[in-house]
């Protein structure tokens, strides 16, 4: 019983031993010095852990069901996995540039993505408690990696207190299901809101989404996110926007849909209320940036107000449309942060976009795969973005939710300016100094990839149809 | 030829130009031409199976799932248009094989065209809206290229830029519009959508769709008011604002229009925005169009009022309104693209498109002449050509439409529109072409080679056979018609002819003509007229448009985003409370079922207390000393309320930990001013006070709901009761709770204290060996210093004391099993005895008397812990699972030994470490220049006489 527990959560397992070796090895040994290697290995390893996990089959529980390997948490697990990989990659050269290239760094984020692998297959609300601090606590030090930097280290205090805040949040709400449920299991959950629910039971999930939003930075909790965006070494928020987000959203479908599946109309409210915020002020407030990561930052929240829209159906078609925009969503930002991390002047990182002026003119191929990549963050058709946001509109939609719908769209029509802001500056701005043209080919060859996959994948998405709607089938019932 | 084919040519011909320009100009023009040829050719293989009236269709599954497929369909009205796009395409890129330079990128441009070219295909024979929503943005994408092709025209940012928001974003708005449309007729088929008239109209989700696709048309076909960005978009070439912004991508805001007509149209509101609009735009084009001294201007203000006359017509909601837009936009096509290239071939002869700088061109480019004279005058709404047969269907159709309960409204709009879209024709072919010759051309203008002028040429017989024998046009227009209006409505009895008799439309004709040729005559004074009155300009509203947004944003942003932690909490406490507060409006509380414990005097003293400690810490919060005498009072009272609810264990370690900490605050104190300086205003914290008042009132609430409701399910507490003997071996339900049911949460918080420890030294040793080093020793006493540090009587006492509290730890350790007490506990005792010998004597004395680092003893226990935990996996059960049993070792009586006591050794051992390595650290900190270590364990020792430490004597001497 116990290996068989154990084989299920093999991935898991290899990872963490994974990381606490690199770790000794690191301390003991050459420190700093070997940690571009211990990067390419970690990847590696994530790349190996994704092939583990993506070829297996079936639903298998483990440790009395309070963790469970299902299509569900394989997709977003692959998901993470190979957009933490492509990220931690392409970091390498930037960090070692910028002279803060620590051994620690890709062992906190094989550290972080074990907790994201719990978070997504936790069946109860302990495990799910563990695998969130265990990403969060890696993620509070890598966002304050730069130590030197009074901006970084306060953004990294301030995600820390947030965090802390939103954790307790959670944990009461924890606290509150328990004790009307009287456990902490979510099959237990389900069967003890069968019923009437009790108030405490809302008022618990009510925390509980608190803290989940928290962690997807969806506003009204979103306040960290421009922040720590701008403060953190670029690398590092490549890495916030991307594989975390994944892994909070899934989890946050995890437990409405195995959890609360019962009160789907409670928490409807809530994940509509969330994602109507996070749209319209991601779309409203990221308009006054002129920070290209702080623009980031806000086209996060709003995106994340999307794959929320999805989410807020209750349907298994909206579960299959948000890990589809999530899946979409992790591969456009990759892209865009390959080439924000190309931004140079003399060496020097810049994140003014109006730097970008007359960017076409001198790098007109980069140019060109950041106009098909921002098309795509703006949902333009025909690039795969626009399918992103067509699902989780229909989702919305069919799932009674069509305030929200419009709402969305609305929404959709103020967010894209600001893409398109940029593009204007790439290809009408005025004149005035460039930006450097060299990159490394690793962060071109990103660039481009990501690019060809909004323009190509609009043949099938890359058959992520099939596997989404199966992964969500799993979910619910 | 399959429509996939027709549709996929341009795109996959888009790849060639880019290709063969390496092999010349020529090579890649021809194999443009190639492509446009043949889906050009593609399409009229389907013409006669048009022409009898059929629909050719072809389909492909795409995404299913999102009810997505590559349908297409051909019907006339998708044929006309078809053709439209690809003839007219053919004809520019003839042209601008010769209009475009040698220095011109040709490949870059024709790729661009094709792109466009076949984005344009496919929005007209899409079956799927969803389909055609991505062609519609297509035509954007490419078009922005197109329009941002001639890069450094200072002119053409502003308009790429405004091109690009304007429709860009009513794109996205169409998609909603397209998306709720679907939803409304349950397919996003447009074979099945036309069927749904009646389903569509009744939903209460037609106005939202309609609106919003509405808003998609309008700012494609700049309709107002979203008419100002097409006359900016006419920096880019001249081909360029031919074909897209004359012939064909303005044309797909109609085209869809048309496309929907029978499900959309017919509706009050459809009638009032759309022919309202349409009405607004024709006469306010036309107005503006009149005083633009740029050839190219005039003619886009004259494309925005000719769109805004289809539109009307599409808006009036009739069969004959439908009638006279297919036929006018057939007219319109050809005369205007005629036009725009000979507008073109002046600018590119004679260097300037002002028409203050030009005239008398007639005699020196007969043939550009001709062209535009019959265009112009077609414009115009001169018989014998076809813009007066399509014109006067229009004005005949405005007599009949009512809008807005003013029947004359119409009416008379529509005849000053028809006037003023006469002046500026006239206007056009007058300044440019009459006139004297003038000898200060920029370059001396001549007829260009046969390359440009055919193309507009051979638009021109269109234009006149039409005109002449509209006749030959009726069963096209009317098949056209048909495929419009569907079944919504019946085909109009009326015949294409030049004279219906002496009709309203015929007067209003006339009065248009002649009204429109005295307003040229007093062209002069009334252009100065409108060159002094004040008028909105388009550009400029644009601009602070966004301006306005940005500076909103950026100050909503700064207001909520800036950069204080307070305000993020404040904002995540607020919306929780919000969202509660919510739910327990809307929620069933449910009557308290429990009832309330009686409120003895004590318990409402102690209750009090600790509301009026935690009252007086905010207010005093800024005074560090008050603080933390406080925090002791409440955690006094906490520990005695647990001790009030039987809980004497919780009270215990709650005391011995509340002492500990105080004692550490205390010291860490010492390195911190005094007082908190004060950095807020009063309303700042009367805002701050409401929103912790609200979140405390509404955790009060939930609480007080909580305890005088019965759990659905027991508490826990029963299990824990039941089972704390029969499984744990101990009576101390807690001391059991922690090194056995939860042994292994204990287990990872002892490692967590010893972590954290490790981590204050970790931060001491640092700051000792940076820059902070120097100043912490250098550090000036802000109060006067006892003379005696290290008194007398405190030395004896604590000596005395230690081996009494290392019994009562030892005591309490023992006990723990059964009675109050355990690890925990007595690891805080035995730390509060050690603390007491580094007060009285001080740190250099003491630590010099302890034998074993600190750490050390962390790491002891937290392995003595695991190893217990361990042992139990040889006896075959779980981790950390406890065994106990009963011992009797003569002379003791029978005592009882379980394995969790070897836990809770390591819970000691770890306690005792962590708590001593702070402190250690802490003194580390607090050590001075000026003092040295004492090496004697009091300051005045009867012992030693008289002697003093020396650094001290010093100072006193």
């Amino acid at each position: 019983m116990f290996s068989l527990d154990l084989q299920t959560v093999l991935p898991e397992v290899i990872l963490s031993v994974y990381a606490m070796a690199a770790l000794m090895a690191g301390v003991y040994t050459t420190k700093d010095k070997s940690a571009g290697l211990l990067i390419w290995a970690t990847a590696a390893m994530f790349g190996l852990v994704a092939f583990l996990i993506a070829t297996r089959e079936g639903v298998d529980p483990a440790f009395g069901d309070s963790f469970v390997d299902d299509g569900f948490g394989r997709f977003a697990k692959v998901t993470i996995l190979i957009s933490a990989a492509v990220v931690l990659v392409m970091s390498q050269e930037y960090l070692a540039r910028r002279n803060l290239l620590r051994f620690e760094y890709p062992v906190l984020v094989a550290l972080a993505v074990v907790g994201m692998m719990v978070m997504v297959s936790a069946r109860d609300l302990m495990v799910l408690y563990m695998g969130i601090e265990l990403q969060s606590l890696a993620m509070y030090v890598i966002a304050a990696l730069r130590r030197d930097s009074v901006k970084s280290t306060e953004a990294g205090l301030k995600y820390f207190v947030l965090g802390a805040l939103s954790s307790g949040l959670m944990l009461y709400g924890a606290s509150l299901v328990y004790g009307f449920a009287g456990t902490t299991a979510f099959d237990g959950i389900l069967l003890a809101t069968a019923g009437e629910t009790p108030l405490g039971v809302i008022f618990g999930l009510v925390f509980l989404l608190a803290g989940f939003a928290f962690k997807v930075s969806a506003a009204p909790f979103h306040m960290w996110t421009p922040d720590v965006y701008e403060g953190a070494p670029t690398p590092v928020t490549a890495f916030m926007a991307t594989a975390p987000k994944v892994a909070a959203i899934a989890l946050f479908a995890r437990v409405v849909f195995d959890g609360f599946g019962g009160v789907v109309g409670d928490w409807q409210q809530i994940v509509a209320f969330l994602s109507v915020v996070s749209v319209f002020w991601g779309g409203v407030a990221a308009i006054g940036q002129t920070d290209i990561k702080r623009l980031m930052a806000y086209s996060s929240i709003a995106h994340m107000g999307f794959a929320l829209m999805g989410l807020a159906s209750g349907t298994a078609f909206g579960v299959q449309a948000m890990l589809i925009y999530m899946a979409i969503y992790v591969t456009m930002n990759i892209g865009t942060f390959a080439f924000i991390l190309s931004m140079e002047r003399d060496g020097r990182p810049v994140t003014d976009i109006r730097a970008l002026n007359m960017y076409s003119r001198y790098a007109p191929m980069r140019a060109l795969a950041m106009l098909v990549l921002l098309f795509s963050l703006a949902g333009v058709p025909p690039m795969v973005g626009f399918f992103g946001k067509l699902y989780v509109l229909r989702a919305a939609y069919e799932g009674g939710l069509t305030w929200l719908a419009i709402l969305g769209v609305i929404a959709s029509v103020i967010g894209a300016y600001y893409y398109l802001r940029i593009v204007y500056f790439m290809y009408f701005g005025e004149e005035k100094e460039s930006l450097d043209t060299g990159t490394s080919p690793l962060l071109w060859g990103v660039l481009m990839a990501s690019a060809a996959v909004m323009v190509f994948g609009v043949v099938n998405l890359f058959g992520i149809e099939p596997l989404a709607a199966a992964a969500a089938a799993t979910l619910v019932d | 030829m399959s429509l996939f084919i027709i549709v996929l040519l341009p795109f996959l011909g888009a790849l060639l130009p880019g290709l063969m320009i390496r092999a010349g100009r020529q090579v890649c023009y021809t194999t443009t031409m190639l492509v446009t040829g043949a889906a050009a050719i593609g399409l009229a293989t389907h013409a006669p199976a048009i022409l009898r009236g059929e629909t050719v269709t072809a389909k492909l599954d795409w995404l299913p799932g999102l009810g997505l497929n590559a349908n297409l369909f051909l019907d006339p009205l998708g044929f006309m248009f078809a053709a439209l796009i690809l003839g007219i395409g053919l004809l520019i890129v003839a042209y601008a094989r010769y209009y475009l330079s040698r220095e011109d990128n040709m490949g870059e441009f024709y790729v661009y065209l094709l792109l466009f070219q076949g984005a344009m295909v496919g929005i007209v024979l899409s079956d799927n809206i969803l389909l055609l929503l991505i062609f519609w943005e297509l035509t954007s994408l490419s078009s922005f290229l197109l329009i941002g092709y001639w890069k450094h025209l200072p002119e053409g940012r502003q308009g790429a830029r405004m091109a690009l928001a304007v429709t860009g974003m009513g794109g996205l708005a169409l998609i909603g519009g397209m998306l709720l449309l679907g939803q409304i007729a349950g397919s996003y088929d447009l074979t099945v959508i036309l069927e749904r008239r009646g389903q569509i109209q009744d939903s209460p989700l037609y106005l939202p769709a309609l609106l919003l696709i509405l808003l998609g048309c309008f700012t494609k076909s700049a309709q107002f008011p979203f008419h100002f960005w097409l006359p900016h978009a006419m920096a880019a070439p001249t081909p360029v604002s031919a074909y897209l912004h004359s012939a064909t991508m303005v044309k797909a805001g109609l085209f869809l229009m048309a496309r929907l007509w029978p499900v959309l149209s017919g509706t009050p509101e459809w009638t009032a925005l759309v022919a309202g609009a349409g009405l607004l735009t024709m006469v306010l084009g036309a107005l503006i169009a009149i005083f633009k001294h740029d050839l190219k201007a005039l003619l886009a203000f004259s494309t925005v009022s000719h769109l805004g006359l289809i539109t009307f017509l599409l808006g009036t909601g009739t069969a004959f309104g439908a009638m006279a837009a297919v036929f006018h936009i057939l007219n319109h096509a050809s005369f205007k693209a005629a036009l725009f290239m000979s507008a073109g071939i002046v600018d590119h002869e004679a260097h300037t498109r002002d028409m203050r700088r030009l005239g008398g061109l007639r005699k020196l480019m007969p043939i550009t002449f001709s062209i535009a004279l019959l265009a112009g005058l077609s414009m115009a709404g001169i018989p014998l050509l076809n813009g007066f047969l399509s014109k006067e269907m229009m004005l005949e159709e405005a007599t009949h439409t009512t809008l807005f309960g003013s029947p004359m409204l119409v009416t008379v709009a529509a005849t000053v529109g028809a006037l003023f879209s006469a002046a500026y024709s006239f206007r056009l072919i007058a300044h440019t072409y009459f006139g004297p010759e003038r000898d200060d051309y920029p370059s001396h203008p001549h007829d260009p080679g046969a390359g440009m002028w055919l193309p507009p040429g051979l638009l021109i017989i269109p234009v006149v056979v039409i005109g002449l024998f509209p006749a030959l046009a009726e069963p096209f227009v009317k098949l056209v018609t048909g495929a419009v209006i569907g079944n919504a409505a019946e085909l109009p009895d009326a015949h294409l002819k030049i004279w219906h008799g002496l009709v309203p439309a015929l007067w209003m004709s006339v009065i248009a003509v002649i009204g429109g040729a005295l307003l040229l005559m007093a062209f002069r004074p009334l252009s100065k007229a409108w060159e002094a009155a004040p008028r909105p300009e388009a550009k400029a509203i644009f601009d602070d448009v966004i301006a306005g947004s940005v500076a909103l944003s950026r100050g909503l942003t700064q207001r909520l985003h800036d950069g204080a932690f307070t305000r993020y909490a404040a904002i995540m406490v607020v919306t929780v409370v919000a969202i509660g507060a919510h739910a327990w409006f809307t929620g069933t509380a449910g009557l308290p079922t429990r009832e309330m414990l009686p409120m003895t005097p004590i318990a409402v003293v102690a209750w009090a207390m600790l509301i009026a400690a935690a009252a007086f810490l905010v207010a005093a919060h800024r005074n560090r000393l008050a603080v933390l005498i406080l925090m002791g009072i409440i955690g006094l009272m906490v520990s005695v309320g647990f001790n009030h609810f039987s809980a004497p264990d919780l009270a215990l370690t709650q005391i011995s930990v509340e002492v500990v900490t105080i004692i550490l605050l205390l010291l860490a104190l010492n390195f911190l001013p005094n007082r908190t300086p004060a950095e807020s205003g009063a309303p700042r914290r009367i805002r701050d006070g409401v929103i912790a008042l609200s979140g405390g009132a509404a955790a009060a609430g939930l609480i007080y709901t909580i305890l005088m409701s019965d759990f659905p399910l027991g508490t826990i507490s029963d299990y824990h009761l039941a089972n704390s003997y029969k499984g744990g071996g101990g009576d101390n339900v807690v001391n059991v709770i922690l090194v056995d049911f939860r042994g292994f949460d204990t287990f990872g918080e002892i490692i967590v204290l010893g972590i954290a420890a490790l981590v204050i030294y970790a931060l001491t040793e640092t700051l000792l060996s940076s820059k902070v080093r120097a100043r912490l020793l250098n550090r000036g006493y802000e109060t006067e210093q006892a003379g005696d540090a290290h008194p007398l009587m405190m030395v004896v006492l604590t000596r005395v004391m230690m081996p009494v509290v290392l019994m009562v730890g030892v005591y309490i350790f023992l006990r723990g099993h059964n009675e109050p007490g355990g690890g925990f506990v007595a690891g805080l005792v035995v730390a509060i005895a050690v603390v007491m010998q580094y007060m009285a004597s001080g740190f250099a004395w003491a630590a010099r008397r302890q034998r074993y680092p600190y750490h050390g003893i962390i790491g002891a226990g937290v392995l003595v812990a695991g190893l217990t935990g361990i042992g139990s996996w040889f006896a075959g059960v779980p981790f950390l699972t406890s065994a106990f049993g009963y011992f009797r070792i003569p002379p003791m009586q029978e005592f009882e030994l379980a394995t969790a006591m070897g836990f809770d050794l390591g819970v000691f051992l770890a306690v005792v470490g962590a708590v001593m390595l702070s402190l250690e650290s802490f003194s580390r900190l607090a050590r001075r220049q000026d003092t040295e270590d004492s090496e004697y364990a009091m300051d005045i020792d009867p012992s030693r006489g008289a002697e003093l430490v020396p650094g001290r004597a010093k100072e006193e001497n």
